[in-house]
């Protein structure tokens, strides 16, 4: 990004959007650090207006320590050598040499404990993203610049003790990455950070500035993976060559597969959903699925679809039965030909050609695929996605026939309320990623939403459910207030993958038994995404919303359908549920 | 308008979106109150990838109005 392009996105942030607060801790004139964060922030935050505030110059902790009770929504902690010990930088008339460097190493410990307490105090709902010092050091070692030096050894180990100790706390900018895009020997800018204060290039301004904007609003991980089989998750056309001479290993040369179906499986293990759309026969799929040295276990993925129908209608089915959209989604395949058809008629889906004899754009793929799917933490969620999503197939399959009152009556399904006195990490997230059964599509960082609990009357509720086939884990979730006699409902978002089991019915009447009202007012909005929630709310309110309404007990119990469900309360649920009464 | 005196304007309003266009010719350090010392550097540097060139930062002060700079401009161009 060039300074222009950050200065016109920052000049064209929408006047009257929400505020999205930002404050940059760094040692030196942030300038345009401060500049291209706000820019890379709008771009991610259309919808927000960001704003960067900046502290004080050569004082690192003590701006963070200022940021202890801040009204801000995020921190950002740009840190630069010279904020451990002034003579680590290029300002300063402090000594080099080897007589200083004892005091230089002693002086910056005692620094970084301090900069780690300021950012310990910080308070938890505040996200804190930390930059480590990424300029080369000052040649104040004894050694040639080649060779690395003990007390340089010592200080970059002082920096990874302080990286291990805030990273449980706040979110570290990859060095590696950032070294990829920003090489260290186009980072330091002599000229500026002598005449102006600032050390950087602009170019490793605008790096560091998007590194942190990145942990600070991250864009939400894809889902689903769709792959195809024959010259993309194994070499060779099984129903040529035989199910046995198919292979992705080293001593055939295809290792390129192998590496791609061992990332498949750790990704599998994270909660990503993996299915396989090949144009091909089933017998001789299954008998590859039978081998023992696939990496790609088969039963990780579902669903197949092995036929020699398009693969447009594939994806179709796919989707369906994950029940997300083709944005949510990606497909491999090593046809151009069969990507474009997919793109065409599933416009959203990224569609990725397999780069099968080409070493570096297989290795552009791993590193590409792990970047669309990656998440800061795994959940239990995560864990339990694959078999939930199997479980649903026959619901969706019982849907709307005749036997799905007797397939729901049967299914020994058991709905959990918790009404939390604090939070709980899914809640959040589930609203920030949930598209189809979102009441108005509004986004949260953490800050704001843990601010809605402080309003008076606010409640939380968190649904989780279970059933013979076995867990969904936490489903859905319900933020809102009671203001006397009316109940308002402002964030209600469900997981797809607890649809067609009238989940939703269920928590509508749960709200109106305990907060004992007979109107609740829904803070309704329609996304391009919301129809699976629009239609159920026509079903219950007899119309179809298009902006925010209220619904009576009475007629929801009107047109509610019957409900098989035990319900219980977590023994973690508050008591009182509303968790402030006064402002 | 020339040029090069074109192109400072769009440069002047990247940096100063406030100021009315019609005033950017007549723009200086003293009379623009929004021309500090962060948005001095930071018009050097929108001028720098603009026009593809090293501005000595050294003289910053002199550059204090947009027909100081576009003199500054026109000379750097001839030379280059």
């Amino acid at each position: 990004m060039k300074l222009t392009e950050a200065l016109k996105i920052l000049q064209q942030a929408p006047e009257n959007a929400s505020p999205f607060l930002v404050s940059l801790a760094c040692g030196y004139t942030p300038l345009h650090v401060a500049t291209f964060l706000g820019a890379h922030l709008q771009q991610r935050l259309a919808d927000r207006r960001a704003t960067v505030s900046t502290g004080v110059y050569g004082d690192v902790p003590g701006t963070l320590a200022g940021l202890k009770d801040a009204a801000t929504h995020c921190v950002a902690a740009a840190l630069e050598w010279a904020d451990l010990d002034p003579r680590l930088g290029y300002r300063e008339a402090g000594n080099w040499g080897i007589k200083a460097l004892p005091g230089i190493i002693s002086g910056a410990v005692a620094q970084l404990d301090r900069i780690a307490a300021a950012i310990e105090e910080i308070r938890l709902e505040i996200p804190v993203a930390v930059c480590l010092p990424s300029l080369p050091l000052p040649p104040i070692f004894h050694t040639a610049g080649w060779q690395a030096a003990e007390a340089q050894l010592a200080l970059n180990r002082k920096v990874a003790e302080f990286a291990f100790r805030i990273g449980r706390r706040c979110s570290l900018v990859n060095s590696a990455r950032l070294a990829e895009d920003s090489p260290p020997a186009a980072r330091y800018d002599l000229k500026s950070d002598l005449l102006t204060g600032l050390p950087y290039t602009l170019p490793h301004a605008a790096a560091v500035a998007s590194a942190l904007s990145r942990l600070l609003a991250p864009l939400p991980p894809k889902k689903g993976l769709i792959t195809d089989l024959d010259d993309t998750l194994w070499r060779g056309v099984a129903g040529e060559i035989g199910p046995e001479n198919v292979s992705w290993d080293l001593a055939s040369h295809s290792q390129l597969h192998g590496l791609y179906q061992k990332l498949l499986a750790a990704l599998a293990e994270e909660g990503v959903l993996i299915g396989a759309a090949s144009k091909n026969d089933p017998a001789v799929v299954e008998r590859v699925f039978e081998r023992e040295d696939l990496l790609l276990r088969p039963d990780r993925i579902f669903p197949l679809e092995i036929h020699w129908g398009a693969k447009s209608g594939s994806i179709e089915r796919i989707l369906r039965t994950w029940n997300i959209s083709a944005d949510d989604v990606v497909f491999v395949d090593d046809s151009a030909m069969e990507l474009a058809e997919a793109a065409n008629a599933h416009p959203g889906i990224e569609c990725i050609l397999f780069p099968a004899n080409d070493y570096a754009g297989a290795y552009a793929l791993l590193r590409r695929l792990r970047d669309l799917f990656g998440k800061p933490r795994v959940s239990e969620e995560d864990a339990i996605r694959l078999e939930s999503i199997r479980q649903s197939a026959p619901f969706q399959a019982a849907y709307g026939e005749a036997t799905s009152e007797t397939f729901l009556e049967e299914a020994e399904a058991v709905v959990t309320f918790d009404f939390p006195a604090g939070d709980d990490p899914r809640a959040l997230e589930l609203v920030n990623k949930t598209n189809q059964f979102n009441l108005n599509g509004i986004r949260y960082g953490e800050a704001d939403w843990k601010n809605r609990r402080t309003r008076p009357g606010a409640f939380l509720a968190i649904v989780s459910y279970r059933d013979k086939f076995g867990p969904l884990g936490k489903i859905a979730v319900l933020d809102g207030r009671q203001e006397n006699d009316n109940l308002f409902i402002d964030t209600w978002v469900m997981s797809c993958r607890a649809f067609s089991r009238r989940i939703e019915h269920r928590c509508l009447e749960a709200m109106f038994e305990r907060s004992a009202v007979q109107e609740m007012f829904f803070d309704f909005q329609p996304t391009p995404k919301n129809g699976p929630l629009q239609d159920f709310l026509a079903s219950v309110s007899g119309r179809r919303p298009d902006a925010p309404f209220r619904l009576s007990r009475a007629l929801f119990e009107e047109k509610r359908p019957r409900l098989y469900h035990r319900v219980t309360e977590s023994p973690t649920s508050s008591n009182p549920w509303i968790t402030s009464r006064s402002a | 308008m020339d040029h090069i005196a074109l192109r400072l304007t769009n440069c002047f309003q990247t940096v100063f979106p406030n100021l009315p266009e019609g005033e950017i010719a007549a723009a200086s350090q003293s009379n623009v109150a929004a021309w500090d010392s962060v948005a001095a550097i930071t018009l050097v540097n929108v001028i720098e990838e603009e026009f593809g060139i090293e501005m000595d930062l050294d003289r910053l002060a002199d550059l204090d109005s947009f027909s100081r700079i576009q003199e500054y401009l026109t000379r750097e161009m001839q030379l280059s």
